[in-house]
């Protein structure tokens, strides 16, 4: 009606007039504040240290919305959305008292900060999700073309999707992209990112003399293609895996777990999908029918330490190998930094105290229990034992196909069991070591919450030294029931494993065992020490079958020595599961309530088929919802190309982590990986060195390099040091003496005397030989004590805890280690020798050519004069001094041009140009 | 205008100075990313682009650059004196008559109940002080006979004898002493230390390990790790027999005239680098060589004890060419002379439990103590007639304490006297550096089981060496993994009973 009584021409102005008003009003005063990128870094900053998730002054924290609404101890609410002016927060905010007035004792907010909360909180006070917790979605390719929305003319600079997100930026910056680098640059560069080595002489050859357009992607096809590439991408899985050789504490013996490195190797050059290699690793075991390599998957998460110094309490070390796969699993896998969670609420980011433990409780259900022999382990048998392995898996498959899978598991991997050091209230007795029980005359010794329902024998394991030994086993108590009466044989100290029948029983017991042995007299004197102990049934038959043969099978399997262990995680059986509990303030001595299994709440819950164990864990972890898995590792995959991650914190995707340069493109890739590869490393890699971005020339130019000079906007290719592994990989390929050889024990190169002084350990450094010491780095024996010298000096880590990336260092001690490691000496030898096998005279030309073997390319005319002066300071000096050129060659007759040579080899072996990926 | 007005002026003066170079203020305010760039060119603010010597060559590439502290600390360099294997308070310096008294007796049930032992099982017997202690100098300090020459110099120390730990494993009880995480993967107190301050003497390593007794301190070489710092704030170990430092020696057949020329070479050929890429890392790389070249020198030159005069070998106990912790002692001298922060020492064999000979508390312990009572006292001497023991601190100690309890492993008779691992109260000491002269704070019950005041932990002596150096411990912080860390984590307390 209103409308009517004015003439149409004012009601139109008056809404132009209102709209208009509404539109400034909307820009100047109501702008939507967005809650990650302008509050919660304020938050972060100013508030959270005291109103956060690990103090909560007053009752106030600000870390969830919930709670920062909620009434606190004054009795009202600090924030109440839509009211700024009444709102607690803000009148605090702009007191004048300084006791009174936030932050406590800090200089006050100025007046944008305020405001920027005061809008905030008048536009409902709503919390925003961190980028890196949202799930991935599809990204829009940034049109950077001209004309209208950069529909026309895109720069012939771009390759791919991946460059107009980088091209967008490095225009925004004024600045410009760099052209493509040369052909020997990239190839020694691509070389380098996937094979981790200068590619084969075959290889290097078919692209150099390859000028169509489709050279670069036939050398990343062939590169992707050849065997080393598995054993690159496994030298950085193993930093992620803490992979070892050794133990870790104090005698740090030695562990058997290189079947896992070769596992790593398999996976990565059959390109298994990182879905499904994250799944073996995390629960290989709990998959249907597991295979061996499944098992040894599992063993990422056996590569914890384990602690053998007397005296030490197992439990404390088993739960602090579960605590470090839980944080392993969050830093390495899901960039998040999840340990801070384990003493609190996490300060900053959405995860509450409880949540540490309900994830922990899907860790806490695995059979190892720091125990002296790593079990369990999975044994791989050999020879004559694998054919038994085979005859008793088709004899159980044919005849007994129900007790199949549970047989052929006691057999490979010794499970389920008792450990005996579980054993407690020991009376004339003691565990061992701390690593077996032992009873001695009149020993008596309880193993808690005993199920063998559904069994009828027992098998343990034990060993003892004199005849005449009774042994009973009470139930309850040790005046009990008697549940059996034994007799110990002697087995002369010898390990036995032996057979009794049990009487059917119901639910769990606890047992006292009690010794008693007539011959012994002295009361310090060793009865018996066992190991374990295992429940079955009696070998089945089948009707007429024969089963003889089987059950011999069995029996000499079960004693068979000849095989390779390799420790693996087996969830307990329901029967055995642990109770998780929430450690107070993060001590594990202090527990607080019992949780069940979960994942946290603020990523998603489980997925509605999943099981709440492990193998949930990957699926959920594995899942396409999962904000965090896909840009973990694309970002990883980034940063092994260009040396530093998109999101630079590789480990911290939180609010307090570097934030990513390139947003967009981190999302771009990871949905890439998901949905169009399939989860294919291969595949994004390829389509990474496919981008213009990554073929550039790294040389810097001076507008790029003063307003970028850490390459954050990627106007020029990478330019990084060599990593450790790299830099023996490349001197070893170059000088023609590394061992193709894949697989296998780790070997031991040459190392200095002295490196290797673990207490109560005789192990010595035994230098490897028939090639074996001339394998890549990542064959190398290592000791988390005592690292190889020169994988250390080159920032490698000693591997005791994952380490989500290495940071690179330039030291002297660098320089001298490839100047004077025998290893580089002996590699500087071989490349000469080389060298003067194709090039017997001319030392000018032998000069460009060790240049060309090097590189790929020619040598500059500025370098050739460099490096023949040091020819000839050296060839000079040879020839007055034949002893010194004998040994620099190692060669009696040696003439003082080869030693000269040798001369100019390490040097070249030494220059910033071979050390770094350019 | 009075001396605490100046003293404020300075500490600020120096506060802003090591604001503007710590690499926190990098991260934060430049930031920057040290994956970004190699960590020799990125130290020394934001504009090390700019910043180019008469040369033409970047400055300020050096990561080990001395810097300021938070504060002017009393002392410039500490040597830290730890015996592997944790050395028995009650033969040393805790004297405790009432347990001569209760010797061979069955220990009290409310000694053991709810309590847990490495390897102490059932009912163990009370074992008395195997010394004979005295009271010496001034102060009136207990010292047993077993240490005769450090008797002498008692006046220098200060004793803490209420020392705990939760740890009673050697492993994670020296990693809890020296990284402040009984779990491996932390930055040890030198590593802390050389990322805070650099180094003075830009040939030498800022921190320097040296190990005797036989074994490397059972906790491993992470006890002087990085942990999260870059690889550059490791200890450096230095070793009496073969390379003083690895791979410091030219191989045969290459002289210093060919070494010479041959980084001449390398360095030239990398300016030719540099001319093409313009990549300020290749120029940290030419320093780096050239700092090696004189690192094989400086380092074997200080490293060689040979030229001592023979009173010093007298006073020190020590013999050229052979490893022995006396050697050590001289060298940790000539080392913070040369302008080392942080001297490290691990000697092993302390772990005087009676299983034989050479661990037994009144056999293998004196035999111990009489390798380390010499060099200690001439060091503490030596640094005070050089007019370093002021601004040297010497710190003493194990990883736990020793048992008042006869250690009866397995429930069995042990066939020498010994004690087991004992956490409740131990006894260390330090001296110079501006500690108190002649103290002793703590005090432990009178059979030496329990604390009962004066107690303090492996963080409160961390925040007391930091501090002496002049670091607020709950500021020297490096940002890892979404928090900012520090060597005390979320405990610590500076000693200040014992701060002169």
């Amino acid at each position: 009606m209103l409308v009517n009584r004015f003439p149409k021409r004012y009601l139109v102005l008056s809404l132009f007039v209102i709209s208009a008003f509404c539109v400034s009003v909307y820009f100047i005063n109501d702008k939507k504040v967005d809650f990650n990128t302008e509050v919660k870094p304020l938050l972060n900053k100013k508030c959270i240290t005291c109103h956060g998730g690990v103090k909560r002054q007053s009752g106030f924290s600000l870390l969830f919305r919930q709670d920062a609404l909620a009434i606190n101890k004054s009795g009202k609410a600090a924030i109440l959305p839509g009211d700024a002016e009444n709102s607690e927060m803000i009148r605090r905010l702009t007191l004048k008292d300084p006791e009174e007035r936030m932050p406590y004792k800090h200089p006050p907010l100025n007046n944008d900060e305020i405001a920027l909360l005061k809008n905030w909180i008048n536009q409902g006070a709503q919390w925003g999700n961190h980028w890196a917790y949202v799930p991935v979605e599809e990204t829009p390719i940034p049109k950077v073309g001209a004309g209208p929305f950069g529909w026309f003319g895109q720069p012939s600079w771009i390759k791919n999707n991946i460059d107009p997100f980088i091209y967008q930026k490095i225009k925004q910056e004024g600045l410009s992209p760099s052209p493509i680098a040369d052909k020997p640059t990239l190839l020694r560069r691509v070389s380098f990112d996937i094979i981790g080595m200068p590619a084969s002489d075959i290889i290097a050859k078919k692209y150099l003399s390859n000028n169509n357009e489709d050279a670069y992607e036939i050398l990343v096809n062939d590169l992707l293609a050849s065997q080393q590439y598995g054993e690159k991408w496994t030298s950085m899985w193993m930093d992620i895996a803490r992979y070892a050789d050794t133990k870790g504490f104090e005698k740090d013996d030695s562990r058997t777990i290189w079947r896992y490195r070769d596992w790593l190797i398999d996976a990565f050059n059959q390109d298994k999908p990182y879905n499904e290699f994250l799944t073996e690793q995390l629960a290989g075991d709990l998959l249907p029918n597991p295979s061996d390599a499944q098992y040894i998957a599992t063993a990422f998460h056996r590569n914890t330490l384990t602690n053998d110094e007397g005296g030490t309490d197992n439990e404390e070390f088993r739960t602090a190998a579960v605590i470090d796969r839980v944080n392993t699993t969050w830093v390495t896998l899901m960039g998040t930094t999840f340990a801070c969670v384990q003493c609190h609420s996490h300060p900053y980011d959405p995860f509450k105290h409880e949540e540490y433990y309900k994830f922990m409780a899907l860790f806490n259900n695995t059979s190892d229990e720091d125990t002296y022999a790593e079990y369990p382990f999975l044994k791989e048998f050999h020879n004559k034992d694998s054919v038994r392995l085979n005859q008793l898996q088709t004899w159980l498959h044919q005849n007994a196909p129900s007790r199949e899978k549970e047989i052929i598991r006691f057999i490979k991997t010794g499970q389920p069991a008792f450990n005996s050091l579980a054993a407690d209230q020991i009376v004339n007795g003691t565990l061992e070591g701390t690593i077996w029980l032992l009873l001695r005359n009149n020993g008596t010794a309880r193993l808690k919450n005993i199920d063998y329902t559904g069994s009828s024998l027992l098998y343990y394991k034990y060993r003892s030294w004199k005849a005449g030994g009774k042994l009973q086993i009470h139930l309850d108590s040790a005046n009990g029931p008697l549940l059996k009466n034994i007799n110990v044989e002697n087995t002369k100290g010898n390990w036995k494993i032996t057979t009794i029948d049990l009487p059917t029983s119901n639910g769990k017991h606890h047992w006292y065992f009690t010794y008693n042995n007539r011959q012994i007299t002295n009361p310090e004197e060793s009865g018996i020490v066992f190991d374990w102990l295992h429940f079955d049934n009696p070998f089945p038959k089948n009707g007429s079958a024969d089963n003889t043969l089987a059950a011999q099978n069995f029996d000499s399997l079960i004693i068979a020595t000849n095989y390779t262990g390799t420790p693996i995680m087996i969830d307990n059986p329901a029967t055995m599961s642990r109770t998780t509990n929430v450690f107070e303030r993060g001590n594990w001595m202090v527990k607080g309530k019992a949780v069940v299994p979960d994942v946290p709440a603020s990523l998603g819950g489980l997925p509605a088929n999943a099981p709440k164990n492990r193998l949930g864990m990957a699926m959920w972890l594995t899942d396409k919802k999962n904000p965090l898995t896909a840009r973990t590792m694309v970002n990883r995959i980034w940063e092994q190309l260009f040396g530093q991650g998109i999101t630079e914190t590789l480990e911290d995707f939180g609010t307090q982590g570097i934030p990513p340069t390139h947003e967009a493109l981190l999302n771009y890739l990871a949905w890439q990986l998901m949905n169009t590869h399939h989860w294919s490393i291969k595949k994004m890699i390829k389509e990474i060195v496919m981008s213009a971005t990554y073929q550039q020339d790294s040389k810097f130019n001076n507008e790029a390099a003063s307003k970028d000079p850490y390459n954050k906007l990627y106007a020029r290719g990478p330019r990084v040091r060599l990593s450790a592994e790299q830099v023996r990989d490349q001197a070893l390929r170059v000088s023609g003496l590394l061992s193709n050889k894949m697989f296998g024990p780790s070997v031991m190169p040459y190392q200095p005397e002295g490196i290797w002084k673990s207490p109560y350990n005789g192990a010595t450094w035994n230098i490897s030989t028939e090639g074996n010491q001339y394998r890549r780095a990542l064959y190398t024996f290592w000791k988390r004590s005592a690292p190889y010298p020169s994988m250390i000096s080159f920032d490698g880590t000693s591997r005791e805890v994952c380490s989500a990336r290495r940071i690179r260092t330039n030291t002297p001690l660098q320089a001298l280690n490839a100047l004077n490691d025998s290893v580089y000496i002996e590699a500087a030898q071989h490349f000469a020798k080389r060298v003067q096998s194709l090039v017997p005279q001319n030392a000018s030309k032998q000069i460009s050519k060790a240049y060309e073997l090097a590189f790929n390319k020619n040598i500059t005319e500025a370098q050739q004069k460099v490096f023949e002066k040091l020819y000839h300071i050296s060839f000079v000096k040879y020839s007055q001094d034949s002893l010194k050129s004998q040994q620099i060659t190692g060669n009696k007759n040696a003439d003082p041009g080869s030693a000269a040579l040798i001369m100019v080899a390490t040097a070249l072996l030494n220059t910033d140009e071979f050390l770094t990926k350019n | 205008m009075s001396k605490q007005n100046n003293k404020k002026i300075i500490q600020e003066a120096n506060l802003e100075t090591s604001h503007q170079i710590t690499r926190k203020y990098f991260f934060k305010e430049c930031f920057s990313g040290i994956g970004a760039m190699a960590l020799g060119s990125m130290v020394g603010g934001c504009d090390w682009l700019g910043s180019k010597d008469s040369f033409g060559n970047f400055t300020n590439t050096n990561p080990l650059m001395a810097h300021a502290p938070h504060f002017i600390g009393k002392a410039k360099s500490v040597i830290y004196l730890h015996m592997a294997g944790a050395p028995s308070q009650l033969e040393l310096f805790d004297y405790k008559p009432e347990l001569l008294k209760l010797d061979g007796q069955d220990c009290p049930q409310s000694l053991l109940d709810g309590k847990k032992f490495a390897f102490i099982r059932g009912v163990p017997k009370m074992l008395g002080p195997q010394a004979v202690f005295k009271q010496r100098g001034q102060s009136g300090a207990w010292i047993s006979d077993n240490l005769p020459h450090l008797s002498t110099v008692a006046d220098e120390i200060s004793f803490l004898k209420a020392v705990q730990t939760d740890q009673f494993n050697h492993g994670p009880a020296q990693l809890l002493m020296h990284t402040g995480s009984p779990r491996l993967g932390r930055p040890s107190i030198g590593a802390w230390v050389t990322y805070g301050l650099g180094t003075e003497n830009s040939n030498l390593p800022g921190f320097v390990v040296l190990t005797s007794g036989g074994n490397n301190p059972d906790a491993g070489k992470s006890v002087w790790g990085n942990g999260f710092l870059p690889s550059v704030y490791q200890g450096v170990q230095c070793r009496s027999e073969g390379d003083p430092v690895l791979f410091l020696k030219d191989p045969a057949g290459i002289d210093r005239d060919l070494r010479k020329a041959s980084i001449d070479a390398i360095n030239e050929a990398n300016q030719l680098t540099y001319n093409e890429f313009k990549d300020p890392e290749i120029v940290a790389r030419m320093a780096q060589y050239e700092m090696a070249f004189k690192m094989q020198i400086s380092v074997p030159d200080v490293m060689n004890i040979n030229d001592e005069p023979a009173y010093i070998h007298e006073m020190y106990g020590t013999h050229p060419g052979k490893a022995s912790f006396a050697n050590n002692v001289l060298l940790a001298r000539k080392l913070v002379e040369k302008g080392v922060r942080f001297v490290q020492l691990f000697d092993w064999g302390w772990d005087s439990h009676g299983t034989d000979v050479s661990n037994a508390v009144d056999i293998g312990l004196v035999n111990k103590c009489r390798t380390i009572d010499k060099p200690i006292t001439a060091l503490l001497l030596d640094l005070k007639q050089r007019g370093l023991l002021d601004e040297t601190l010497v710190v003493w100690g194990g990883e736990f304490g020793r048992t008042p309890m006869q250690e009866n492993r397995d429930g069995k008779t042990l066939p020498f006297k010994g004690r087991d691992h004992h956490t409740e109260a131990f006894t260390t000491w330090m001296a110079g550096g501006g500690i108190k002269q002649g103290s002793s704070f703590g005090e432990t019950d009178e059979i030496g089981y329990s604390a009962i005041s004066g107690k303090v932990t492996a963080y409160d002596m961390q925040a007391t060496i930091l501090n002496q150096l002049g670091f607020d411990h709950e500021k020297l912080v490096y940002p890892f993994q979404g928090r900012s860390f520090r060597l005390t984590d979320v405990h610590g307390r500076v000693i200040n009973e014992i701060v002169a």
